[in-house]
């Protein structure tokens, strides 16, 4: 085909409509500013150097593209790395920072942040392990699952539960000991809808990522823009028929997982690591979102805060001795909570200090929750020996050498 | 076996929390709102029959 213009002579606009499948050569645009039209102008696979962007606007590229919060698995305030025993049953507990578990029968799997130290894909320093402990085999009502429950406020714009539902997309990096069909599934807040979801892992012990599109659902009741469960993403490690259900359809009851996947849980030492997760709103994975340190870390103190040994007796807060053996101390939150912390969990009440009106150390013998507002969380602490002067002030530190010393809040996490 | 104990907050006169010791050896102490996950479990734990440890008479949180 005679290409009806020369660029390089060109004093006039050229119209796309010149550029058609037939002009195969390589064309280059000049070296100053080129205006491609003044309509409507689809360009598809091109990749760009050095391009400037004066405006643009997207649904799914900018702003908090990934929905899942931690997906790649680089917090873990409340391990610090260690492995976690499944022993809760019946109801979600956590592990890393905003991913839970849910099972069954206690103690079938264990979850630590780079459990069997691989090298993990490339563009990530963590991953989400788990152990099968024994060759369980399940039994109908069944359910071994990790997951993440997305807030509301996270999830509101998909417009699930109406006729303008959002495709979204669910994408993660997956390695296993096994290969087969696994399965996952998401659901909403109630349990009463939910999507039986497949993947397979065609290469054991060897890293591949997995995209899963689902049209979002236009029935039911989905939690919108509030605290509660917008969405919930599960990955099944073994689940029962009662739990299982078609893959690739809604379906108005509490599915787990989809039909016939593999048993994690069913063979002893088996291994199924996790990273990468990105759920994000649109029929296309894109990049996974490398959000700041500082960013992750605080979308993560909105469900869960934790106070540890930085170094040698880390001041933590100040309060005021009311007995010679007690005092409040008010830990201040750096974020606002989703809800109020009513519970924390503590190493040891030995790993703290706080200090006397003499500036003396004193040792912890108690410390439990006293309050929780969305600004602080008040504790009791109590100490082992006669110390303090009531109404003195007082600062409370972990004691040196706890370097496993530490505080985490529950009861704010979804 | 997990157990609780009572115990009573500062400035409180009554017991209206517990603690319990966990696998680790790490404590959980938590407050009787009916929202909490560890309040549940130990209503469970109750209604299995169980019964606490008092609390403390000297309210020093413990």
């Amino acid at each position: 085909m005679a290409v009806p213009y020369t660029f390089g002579s060109a004093t006039s606009s050229i119209p796309l409509s010149q550029l058609d499948s037939n002009f195969a050569t390589t064309i280059t645009l000049g070296n100053t500013a080129v205006q491609l039209g003044n309509t409507v102008t689809t360009l598809n696979n091109m990749t760009m150097a050095n391009v400037t962007v004066e405006n643009m606007t997207s649904s799914t590229v900018f702003g908090f593209k990934n929905r899942i919060i931690n997906g790649a698995m680089v917090i873990d305030q409340r391990n610090a790395g260690a492995s976690v025993s499944t022993t809760t049953t019946g109801n979600f507990a956590y592990s890393l920072d905003r991913f839970s578990y849910l099972v069954s029968q206690a103690s079938k799997f264990t979850i630590q942040q780079n459990a069997g130290s691989v090298t993990p894909p490339v563009g990530f320093s963590n991953y989400l392990g788990v152990t099968s402990s024994s060759a369980y085999s399940i039994i109908s009502t069944d359910y071994f699952n990790i997951s993440q429950p997305i807030e509301g406020f996270n999830t509101a714009d998909l417009a699930w539960g109406t006729a303008s539902a959002a495709t979204i997309t669910l994408s993660f990096w997956v390695r296993s000991s096994l290969t087969g069909t696994f399965g996952g599934s998401l659901r909403n807040s109630a349990a009463n809808r939910s999507y039986p979801y497949t993947y397979t892992i065609s290469s054991a012990n060897t890293w591949e990522q997995k995209t899963i599109t689902i049209a979002g659902d236009t029935s039911g009741t989905w939690v919108g823009a509030t605290n509660g469960v917008g969405l919930q993403v599960l990955w099944g490690l073994g689940v029962g028929s009662t739990y299982s259900g078609t893959a690739g359809a809604w379906a108005a009851t509490n599915y787990l997982s989809a039909t016939g996947a593999t048993s994690v849980v069913g063979t002893n030492g088996a291994t199924f690591y996790i990273t990468g997760v990105q759920l994000e709103k649109g029929s296309t994975a894109t990049s996974f979102d490398y959000r700041p340190y500082t960013t992750e870390l605080q979308l993560c103190q909105r469900y869960c805060m934790a106070w540890r040994q930085a170094s040698a007796q880390t001041y933590l807060a100040t309060g005021q001795c009311i007995s010679t053996t007690a005092a409040l101390i008010v830990l201040p939150l750096p974020v606002t909570p989703r809800v109020t912390a009513t519970s924390i969990t503590v190493s040891a009440a030995a790993d703290f200090g706080s200090l006397t009106a003499a500036a003396a150390d004193s040792t912890g013998s108690t410390i439990t929750i006293n309050t929780g507002s969305v600004a602080s969380i008040t504790i009791n602490y109590g100490a082992t020996a006669a110390v303090f002067v009531a109404g003195s002030s007082t600062i409370f530190y972990t004691k040196s050498g706890a370097t496993n010393a530490y505080i985490y809040t529950n009861g704010s996490e979804l | 076996m997990r157990t609780y104990k009572l115990y009573i907050r500062i400035g409180k006169t009554e017991a209206d929390a517990a603690i319990t010791t966990n696998e680790n050896g790490s404590v959980t102490s938590f407050l009787f709102d009916e929202n909490n996950p560890d309040y549940q479990a130990y209503l469970e734990w109750l209604a299995e029959g169980n019964t606490p440890l008092p609390a403390d008479e000297v309210n020093n949180g413990s």
